[in-house]
C-alpha cells in the first residue's frame, strides 16, 4: 500500500479520528455518572462550608455519601425567584447548580442575554439562606456561595472556587480560610450601588484597627485582579437578589440581633 | 536487559533530561510546581501520556501517511490527555486535584516533551522501547518538577504535601517564591548543579 | 480609545512570556542572537495575527453556547465549546502549513531566513494560549480580537528580542562554566519576569 497516496492519507486520517472519537465518547459516557457525583458533592460541600456547617477540608474527608446525607438532613427549602424577588417554583431538594448553570444565569443577570432570570435560593433548617455568585477572575471563571443569617442581611459566611486563578495568590479566594472569614458579620447593603465591595488597600477600620461592620472587606494582597473580579461578581449577583431579600418579612429585630450576638459570642 | 534498553531508560533521567538538557516542557513546570501534590499529579499524567502515546504511535509508525504525520500524532496525544483528565475527574480522591490542574493537564497536548519524543524516538523505534523511552522522559521531567516544587512549597507556603513543616517554627511564608519567576531561577540553579557535576554538558 | 488601551495592555500587562509564561521552549532555544530571535518573533506575530481572528469567528458563530442560533432557532441551545481545543489546534496547524507554502512561493528569501521556525510555531503554546484567552476575554467584535492578536504577538517579539540582546552581551561576561548558556538564561528570564510584574494589574 502506498502510504503516500492522497486516498490513503485521507482514509487513514478519517479512520483515526473516528476511532479516537468513539473511544472518547465511550469513556466519557461510562464515567459521566461518577464525575457528576463528584461535582455535586463538591458543590454541596461548598454551600455547606459557606453556611458554616464545617470546613471544606472536613467535607473533603467525609466522602461523597456522607456529604450528601448531611445535606439532606439539613436542607429545608430550595426554590427559584425572579428578578422582582417573587418565588417562581420549588425545585428538588437534591438539585444543585453546577458552575456551567451559574454561567448561563450570569449571562442573563449581566443583561448579555435575554430571558427571565430564575435565581436559586437555598434555605437550611436553621434558617440560614445561601445564594450563589459567579463572575470572571483573572484567568477564568470564579464562583461561590454567600450565606445569610435569618435577618436576610448579615453575612454568616462565604466560600469561593475558581477555574484557574494564580496558585498562591488569586487561588486564596478558595484556599485561604482567613479571607473567607472576613465576610462573617459584615452585611450586604442591598440599597447601595455596590451591594458589597472587596477593597484594594483595605476597607475602612476602627480607630483601634479592628474591622468596621459594613459592606466592605480587604482585597487579597498581590491578587488585585482576582479580588476585583470577585467584588464585581458578589456585587452584581447580590444586586440581582436584592428584591428578594428586601421583600422578606422583617423578623423580630431582637431575634435577629440575638442570632448575630450568639455567633459572635461563640467565636470568642 | 541489553545495554541499549538500559541506555534508553537511564538517559532521560540525568544526562538527557528533557527539561534541563533538551529544554522541553518548561511552561508547565513553572505553573504546577507551587505544591508537591500538584507536581506529582502532573508528573504522573505526563508519564502516562508520553508512555502510552509513544507505544501507540510506534506501533502505527509504518502505516502513518507522511503528509498527515503531525495531525495523527496530535490526535493520539489529545486522546490520551482527554482520557487522563476524564479519569482524574471520576475518582473522589483525585477530583479536587484535577480541578486545580485542569488547565495544565489540557496543555500537555502542546507539551514539547510528548511531541518531541514521538518525533525523535517513537517514530523510528519498536513499540516497547518507545514506550520505555516515553516513560523514562516522563520520569526525568517529573524528577525536576518535584525538586522545584519541594523548594517552592517549603519556602513559599511553609508546608510539604500540605503538612505544616516550617510553619511550626514560626517561619513566615515567602510570597516571592510562589510566583513563577522564582521557578525559573530555581531551574537555573538546578542546571548549574547538574553541569557542575557533569562537565561535558557545559557550553563553551 | 478602547483599541489603544487594549493594544498597550496586551503588549505589557498581558505579555505572553512574562505574565503567562507561554511559548517558553522556543523562546529559550531561539534567543541566542538578535537576528534569529527577531525572525521567530515576526513569524509569531504573523501566525497570531492570522489565526486569532479566524478562531474568534469560529468561536462566535460555531463554538460558544448559543452560537449556532443563525442556523435556526432549534440550534440556539447547542453548546459546542468542548470542541474548542481541537478546532483551534487544527486551525493553527492548517494556517502554519499554508503560511509556509505561501511564503515559500512568494518570497523564497524570507522563507530561507525563517527556516525551521515556521513549522515550529504550530506547537508554540503562545499561539494556542492566545486563542484560548480570546475565548475567555469575550471581545465585542473582530476588531478587538485583531488588536489583541497584534499586541500579544508584539509582546512576544519584544520579549524574545530583549532576551537575545541580553544573551549576546552576557556571552562576553565572566559567567561560571557550569552556569553558562542555559543556566544563566533561566536566571535572566526569571529576573526579567520579576521586573515585568510591575505591569501586573494595571488598568488602562
Amino acid at each position: 500500500m502506498n502510504t503516500n497516496s492522497n486516498a490513503y492519507t485521507i482514509i487513514y486520517t478519517t479512520a483515526i479520528v473516528v476511532v479516537v472519537a468513539a473511544v472518547l465518547a465511550f469513556v466519557s459516557q461510562s464515567l459521566k455518572g461518577k464525575q457528576e457525583a463528584n461535582e455535586k458533592a463538591d458543590t454541596i460541600s461548598q454551600m455547606m462550608t459557606a453556611a458554616q456547617f464545617g470546613s471544606k477540608a472536613d467535607f473533603q474527608a467525609k466522602g461523597n455519601t456522607a456529604v450528601l446525607a448531611e445535606y439532606a438532613e439539613n436542607i429545608a427549602e430550595a426554590f427559584t425567584v425572579n428578578s422582582k424577588g417573587q418565588k417562581i417554583a420549588d425545585f428538588d431538594l437534591g438539585k444543585v447548580y453546577s458552575p456551567s448553570e451559574l454561567k448561563k444565569l450570569n449571562y442573563i443577570i449581566k443583561g448579555a442575554q435575554d430571558g427571565e432570570a430564575e435565581l436559586p435560593v437555598f434555605i437550611f433548617k436553621d434558617s440560614t439562606t445561601v445564594v450563589p455568585v459567579y463572575g470572571a477572575g483573572l484567568w477564568g471563571a470564579i464562583w461561590g456561595y454567600i450565606a445569610f443569617e435569618p435577618d436576610g442581611k448579615t453575612i454568616k459566611g462565604a466560600y469561593f472556587d475558581h477555574e484557574s486563578e494564580t496558585a498562591g495568590l488569586g487561588s486564596k479566594i478558595k484556599d485561604d480560610v482567613n479571607f473567607q472569614n472576613e465576610f462573617k458579620n459584615e452585611y450586604a447593603d442591598f440599597g447601595a450601588e455596590k451591594v458589597f465591595e472587596i477593597v484594594k488597600g483595605g476597607s475602612p477600620k476602627e480607630a483601634d484597627g479592628s474591622e468596621i461592620i459594613d459592606n466592605k472587606i480587604d482585597a487579597i494582597t498581590g491578587a488585585t485582579m482576582t479580588s476585583n473580579g470577585l467584588s464585581e461578581a458578589v456585587s452584581q449577583w447580590l444586586k440581582a437578589y436584592a428584591p428578594y431579600f428586601e421583600g422578606l418579612a422583617p423578623i423580630e429585630e431582637e431575634v435577629a440581633e440575638e442570632a448575630v450576638e450568639e455567633t459572635i459570642a461563640e467565636e470568642e | 536487559m541489553n545495554a541499549n534498553l538500559k541506555e534508553t531508560i537511564l538517559n532521560p533521567i540525568f544526562k538527557g533530561n528533557p527539561i534541563t538538557v533538551l529544554v522541553l516542557g518548561i511552561c508547565s513546570s513553572l505553573a504546577v510546581t507551587v505544591t508537591l501534590k500538584g507536581a506529582l499529579v502532573m508528573a504522573l499524567s505526563v508519564i502516562a501520556v508520553t508512555g502510552i502515546s509513544s507505544l501507540i504511535l510506534s506501533t502505527l509508525r509504518n502505516t502513518i501517511p507522511s503528509r498527515a504525520r503531525i495531525i495523527v500524532q496530535l490526535v493520539v496525544v489529545a486522546m490520551m490527555v482527554i482520557l487522563v483528565d476524564q479519569i482524574l475527574k471520576s475518582f473522589e480522591a483525585t477530583y479536587a486535584i484535577d480541578k486545580q490542574l485542569s488547565v495544565y493537564i489540557g496543555l500537555i497536548i502542546t507539551n514539547c516533551i510528548v511531541m518531541g519524543r514521538i518525533e525523535a524516538f517513537a517514530l523510528g523505534n519498536k513499540p516497547i522501547p518507545s514506550m520505555l523511552d516515553g516513560i523514562a522522559n516522563g520520569v526525568g521531567y517529573g524528577m525536576i518538577l518535584l525538586i522545584v516544587a519541594f523548594f517552592r512549597e517549603l519556602l513559599g507556603s511553609g508546608t510539604l504535601f500540605g503538612f505544616d513543616v516550617l510553619n511550626r517554627i514560626g517561619y513566615v511564608p515567602n510570597n516571592l517564591v510562589i510566583l513563577p519567576p522564582f521557578a525559573l531561577i530555581l531551574l537555573g540553579c538546578i542546571v548549574w548543579v547538574q553541569r557542575a557535576i557533569q562537565k561535558d554538558l557545559q557550553e563553551k | 480609545m478602547e483599541y489603544l488601551s487594549l493594544f498597550v495592555k496586551s503588549i505589557f500587562v498581558d505579555n505572553m512570556i512574562f505574565a503567562y509564561f507561554l511559548g517558553m521552549c522556543s523562546y529559550l532555544a531561539v534567543s541566542k542572537n538578535v537576528k534569529t530571535a527577531a525572525g521567530l518573533g515576526v513569524a509569531v506575530i504573523f501566525v497570531l495575527f492570522v489565526t486569532l481572528p479566524i478562531n474568534y469567528m469560529l468561536n462566535e458563530y460555531v463554538l460558544k453556547p448559543g452560537a449556532l442560533a443563525w442556523l435556526g432557532s432549534d440550534f440556539a441551545n447547542v453548546d459546542l465549546s468542548f470542541l474548542s481545543f481541537i478546532v483551534f489546534i487544527a486551525v493553527i496547524a492548517a494556517i502554519v502549513q499554508i503560511v509556509e507554502m505561501v511564503v515559500e512561493k512568494f518570497s523564497p528569501s524570507l522563507y530561507s531566513a525563517l527556516g525551521i521556525f515556521l513549522p515550529l510555531i504550530a506547537v508554540n503554546c503562545a499561539i494556542l494560549g492566545g486563542s484560548l484567552f480570546m475565548q475567555q476575554k469575550d471581545f465585542v467584535n473582530i476588531g478587538e480580537a485583531t488588536v489583541y492578536s497584534l499586541g500579544s504577538g508584539l509582546g512576544w517579539f519584544l520579549a524574545i528580542v530583549s532576551l537575545a540582546a541580553i544573551r549576546e552581551r552576557l556571552s562576553y561576561s565572566n559567567v561560571p562554566a557550569a552556569l553558562k548558556g542555559l543556566g544563566i538564561t533561566f536566571i535572566t528570564v526569571g529576573l526579567m519576569a520579576i521586573a515585568f510584574m510591575t505591569f501586573m494589574g494595571i488598568a488602562l
